[in-house]
């Protein structure tokens, strides 16, 4: 009997995850679609001078990923036996060690604006939606999906585009062309670059988080923050303004 | 003969697996792991009457299999059996269903004696900032109060069954007592409730053995994204007024009023238009 080599051992299991991610996933994403648009009806149309993009209906590596934590471990090689046994990750089900975190941001800049502003880890407000930090001059990392830097998602890092009385650096998003580059100094390791690709608006009674909040598929940074038109009743903006940058 | 096996990855593991039904992994495939929760016997774990795990261990857990939906024969034996014609545990059968997500547990009962036990693991997506813990008594032992931080979160959990909390995520300390008491019989052990993962322990073992230990189950990528990103604070920034906010208000004020008078004359000339961006 000869044992089956790491690589070919290796392998094998990733695969079989994904596979049942977009059934998991659809039925509820389009649910919270539904009660959003129910929710915050009446969104006025933006006052951009950008011509606005149509939303993405996809949700592109929203979907869940039905995997083990564990690097799966070459199967148990028996001595005997006339079945062969097919191969099948198996780990010791002990309380798996955490998989080291990419470094956390800590300071964003953007070429071209006075954009140049702490970045705090936020999570998620009890109503559900993403944290934003109080101070209009501080950027929110959102701490449970990728790092600026990470191999594969979104990072997304928002603020708010106004104060009590006046404009926030963040209402600078709308006006950057593609091509700008945004500097991301993090902990304990050196900074990244990325490269504006786009702005997008995004209307918030049709607000696609799974578009923004990726967890794999290509690295991308999103900064995000309101846009639009104010509406009074709502005391809010109409629109979400989306800039997406690749790293540069 | 088993190493060229191993090289042909998951479709072969399917049809390996498979008798009845399509060979080929689906994306309605069910996901099957399985837990050996029985101290101290090494066993082989047989599908359909294939063996499918060798030299299966105490305290390992395999898996997840892909398996198209359908109804399967488990049966455990002593290690290395020709066939699973004389099962330690089982043979059972199970209903495996499109998409589900379950994980088989060979374990002991309340009293010690070996049995199976097949939990439907919940796979549905978990609230944006929060993750899920389920604790399964699987051990032989009596009914258990479960601990966090030293706190009772689970009270009398007795085998086979489960209970499920929705947590904030973090590192908690758990522990596992005799229902109503706090002195651990497991524990305490640090478990790791990560955001959009449901963790699934399992006590398991034998009290009277002294052999009680935890196991734990990982099904990453249940997340979901946060509902909205509000990044707005007073209407400074509306893009119809930069001179603050008194303007601001004043301005949209007579923009609704003319949005609305336009409204109304465009949904006379035609209902179905939409306004556009």
């Amino acid at each position: 009997m000869k044992p089956t080599t790491t690589a070919e051992a290796t392998r094998r299991p990733p695969t079989r995850g994904p596979r049942i991610s977009e059934q998991v996933s659809a039925a509820p994403i389009a649910a919270t679609a539904v009660s959003m648009a129910i929710l915050i009806a009446g969104c006025t149309a933006p006052q951009e001078t950008a011509p606005p993009q149509p939303l993405s209906t996809e949700s592109t590596g929203t979907g869940s990923t039905v995997t083990e934590t564990a690097a799966p471990q070459p199967p148990t090689q028996a001595t005997a036996g006339p079945v062969p046994a097919p191969a099948i990750p198996v780990r010791p089900a002990t309380p798996q060690a955490q998989t080291p975190k990419d470094p956390a941001p800590r300071f964003l800049t953007v070429a071209g604006t006075t954009i140049n502003m702490p970045i705090v880890e936020v999570g998620v407000s009890p109503d559900g939606a993403m944290e934003i930090p109080e101070p209009f001059n501080e950027a929110g990392w959102y701490r449970f999906g990728p790092a600026p830097g990470a191999a594969a998602g979104t990072a997304v890092v928002a603020a708010h585009v106004d104060t009590t009385s006046d404009t926030a650096p963040f209402s600078q998003l709308k006006s950057l062309e593609p091509g700008t580059l945004v500097t991301v100094q993090r902990e304990g390791a050196a900074p990244v670059t990325f490269r504006v690709t786009g702005v997008e608006l995004m209307a918030k009674d049709a607000f696609d988080g799974a578009s923004i909040f990726r967890r794999d598929g290509p690295p991308e940074l999103k900064l995000v923050t309101c846009g639009g038109r104010w509406l009074d009743e709502q005391q809010d903006y109409g629109d979400n303004v989306i800039v997406t940058a690749v790293p540069a | 003969m088993r190493t060229s096996l191993f090289t042909a990855g998951a479709v072969a593991i399917a049809a390996a697996l498979t008798l009845a039904g399509p060979a080929r992994a689906a994306e309605s495939d069910a996901q099957l792991s399985v837990l050996h929760g029985v101290p101290g016997l090494t066993v082989d774990v047989w599908v359909n009457g294939e063996r499918t795990l060798d030299d299966f261990a105490p305290g390992t857990l395999a898996g997840p299999l892909a398996l198209p939906a359908g109804d399967y024969d488990l049966a455990i034996t002593a290690a290395d059996a020709a066939d699973a014609s004389a099962p330690v545990i089982g043979p059972v059968k199970v209903t495996l269903a499109a998409s589900g997500n379950y994980t088989a547990v060979a374990n002991l009962d309340a009293a010690g004696a070996p049995t199976a036990n097949f939990f439907t693991n919940d796979v549905s997506q978990i609230d944006p900032g929060k993750g899920k813990l389920t604790v399964r008594h699987t051990a032989a032992a009596p009914a258990v109060d479960v601990l966090a931080g030293g706190t009772p979160v689970i009270s009398g959990l007795a085998n086979p069954n489960e209970e499920t909390l929705t947590l904030d995520p973090g590192t908690l300390s758990v522990a596992v007592a005799a229902a109503g008491t706090t002195a651990p019989v497991i524990g305490p052990a640090d478990v790791t409730v990560a955001e959009g993962t449901h963790t699934v322990v399992y006590a398991w073992g034998s009290l009277a053995d002294n052999n009680l230990a935890v196991a734990v189950q990982n099904i990453e990528g249940l997340h979901s994204a946060p509902a909205g990103v509000p990044g707005a604070r007073s209407g400074a920034a509306d893009g119809t007024a930069s001179a603050g906010q008194t303007a601001a208000t004043v301005g949209i004020g007579a923009a609704v009023l003319l949005l609305l008078a336009g409204g109304v004359a465009v949904s006379r000339k035609q209902p179905a238009l939409r306004r556009t961006r």
